[in-house]
């Protein structure tokens, strides 16, 4: 019997170095102040590291760029990959080959996906261009100050749109054709049932979308470090992006490690909000994502 | 045409449209980026750019190390996930639970928490800059893990209690039974292992110091933010080149991507 287990041990070796071990390491070190570079004067802090990230403007002003981020792309992203996830589902044929063409984009690199917007948004871009046969002065999308971030949110509805309008699609799938046909049979309206019936269904993955694009969005690194390094005026900085400066430009590891597990927090809280959120939908989960709704991983397009 | 397909065709071209501009600059001639439709058929087509990015700018290096990272770090990710997703989906032993909520933790948490501890850690065991450094924490990924188990779970043990009976070894079983029933889900943990390390950034950022170990996104990253930031066709080609593979993956495997995406491979 206990050669049944051996497979399990060149993992489980893996997964302790390179997983459990940082992830305490890193809890441990947000109590210390730690340098890199003087590694001499190294010294514990207690809980001052989370105390500074609580006093200081940068980490709150971080989590607002979040909110915003998260404010203004989820209910776009949301209606929108619903309205595609319901045009595919209405679809006779070619199903296939739409499917694909939306869904592509978001197994892109998100630094392919920066730079391509990064010539769209450039001075002397198509967008520019657009705008200026349409008369208009130029606009600059990147070093405006309250432009910068609603182009990247712009462009990141762009990149998710397809991915979970596939997410959606596979839920509105898991409805039981017979159910659909009785209500078209009892002389239900397209948009009644759409109502009344699908959306009911989809509940849950909705739910999940929610919560994988609020994860997803404390998670954006990408995005900033290629378009805007969190400027202008520090108009893009988000929590990760600050967590990267501090840590690699100032070598400020222990706070760094502190503003990690600040991050690790929200991100749990948020999660158990979720969880809430899904026992009180009224339908269970659809049983092709027996993983899925538990787990969102927010790496945000290949963060990790 | 319906009119669903009509309004899909629109999306459709929205999200493919950046994609052929891209490679379309990437094609042209001089660093001007084509803004009037008329500017996409003429202005000529060239490969100069990916002709200097082969000679300077180091993309060729960039490209080595991606297929070096990725073509190392895959398969030994598909092994390791066959191999433990066996055990845990077969093996009644009481630490199973604390295993799989381990790995389901593990993947829902934010990756930049390890950061700074595996930046430290691979300074202190010289692993900084080096392929082993970029390739190591792909390998504790625990999305084939998870997937390979609920895939085992799915498949019947009776031949493999078959060949117990018949005398066989753990290992020959997992080999020549296993192994070979697992091709479908191991696709999936490829695939989706496939382009997570290869559109990897944040800890091939942080875990290289020297240009020429830098991977394909970090090097283009880079490359943007040097005096070449505006070098639009370079910039563009090198985009191009990271996103070929991944065009091709998505071809032949699409299926595959979007299973692991409900699965919660999430990228």
């Amino acid at each position: 019997m206990r050669g049944r287990f051996a497979g399990l041990l060149p993992w489980s070796l893996f997964f302790a170095v390179f997983g459990l071990v940082p992830l305490l390491a890193a809890l441990i070190l947000s109590f210390y102040s730690m340098n890199p570079l003087r590694p001499d004067l190294t010294h514990w802090v207690g809980g001052a590291n989370y105390a500074r990230a609580l006093g200081s403007p940068a980490f709150w002003h971080a989590l607002r760029t979040t909110a915003i981020f998260v404010v203004g792309t989820l209910p776009v992203t949301l209606v929108l990959a619903y309205v595609v996830a319901a045009l595919l589902s209405r679809l006779r044929r070619g199903e296939a080959f739409f499917r694909a063409a939306i869904f592509f984009p978001a197994t892109l690199s998100m630094v392919v996906i920066s730079l391509v917007f990064k010539s769209l948004y450039a001075e002397q871009g198509l967008l520019n261009g657009w705008l200026k046969g349409l008369g208009f002065p130029a606009v600059h999308w990147l070093q405006d100050p309250r432009l910068a971030l609603p182009s990247i949110m712009a462009m990141d509805v762009w990149a998710s749109v397809g991915y979970y309008a596939i997410l959606i699609l596979a839920g509105r799938k898991t409805l039981p054709v017979e159910q659909l046909e009785a209500a078209r049979l009892e002389g239900m309206r397209a948009l009644a049932i759409e109502r009344r019936i699908i959306l009911p269904h989809v509940k849950p993955v909705i739910l999940f979308v929610v919560l994988l694009n609020t994860v997803r969005s404390f998670q954006i690194f990408i995005e900033v470090f290629v378009l805007t390094r969190g400027g202008p005026l520090e108009s893009t900085l988000t929590l990760v992006y600050h967590l990267y400066e501090r840590a690699f430009y100032h070598f400020e590891m222990g706070y760094a490690c502190a503003l990690a597990y600040l991050l690790l927090l929200l991100v749990g809280v948020i999660l158990l909000l979720q969880r809430r959120l899904i026992a009180r939908a009224p339908v269970e989960v659809p049983a092709e994502m027996p993983l899925a709704p538990a787990v969102p991983r927010g790496t945000g397009r290949g963060a990790a | 045409m319906s009119r669903a397909a009509a309004a899909l065709s629109v999306v459709a071209l929205i999200s493919l449209a950046p994609l052929l501009y891209m490679a379309r600059v990437s094609l042209g001639v001089g660093n001007a980026l084509p803004v009037a439709p008329a500017d996409w058929w003429s202005g000529g087509f060239t490969l100069e750019h990916y002709r200097a990015l082969g000679t300077s700018g180091g993309m060729g290096r960039f490209a080595l190390n991606s297929l070096l990272v990725t073509g190392i770090a895959v398969p030994i990710q598909i092994l390791l996930s066959a191999a433990a997703g066996h055990a845990l989906a077969r093996g009644r032993f009481a630490a199973k639970g604390v295993y799989l909520a381990l790995a389901t933790a593990f993947l829902i948490l934010p990756r930049q928490v390890t950061l700074v501890p595996l930046y430290l850690l691979f300074s202190r065991l010289g692993l900084l800059d080096t392929y082993a450094g970029l390739i190591l924490p792909h390998l504790a990924d625990p999305f084939g893990v998870l997937f390979m188990a609920h895939y085992y779970q799915t498949l019947s043990p009776e031949l493999e209690e078959a060949a117990r009976t018949d005398g066989w070894s753990p290992a020959a079983i997992f080999w020549r039974i296993v192994l070979p029933l697992s091709g479908p889900g191991l696709a999936v943990v490829g695939v989706n292992g496939f382009l997570i390390t290869w559109n990897a950034f944040l800890h091939p950022l942080v875990l290289t110091t020297s240009e020429s170990m830098r991977t394909l996104p970090v090097g283009l990253a880079l490359f943007a933010q040097s005096e070449h930031s505006v070098d639009w066709g370079a910039l563009l080609a090198g985009s191009t080149i990271a996103t070929a593979p991944v065009l091709i993956a998505f071809a032949l495997f699409q299926r595959q991507i979007v299973e692991g995406l409900l699965q919660g491979s999430g990228r």
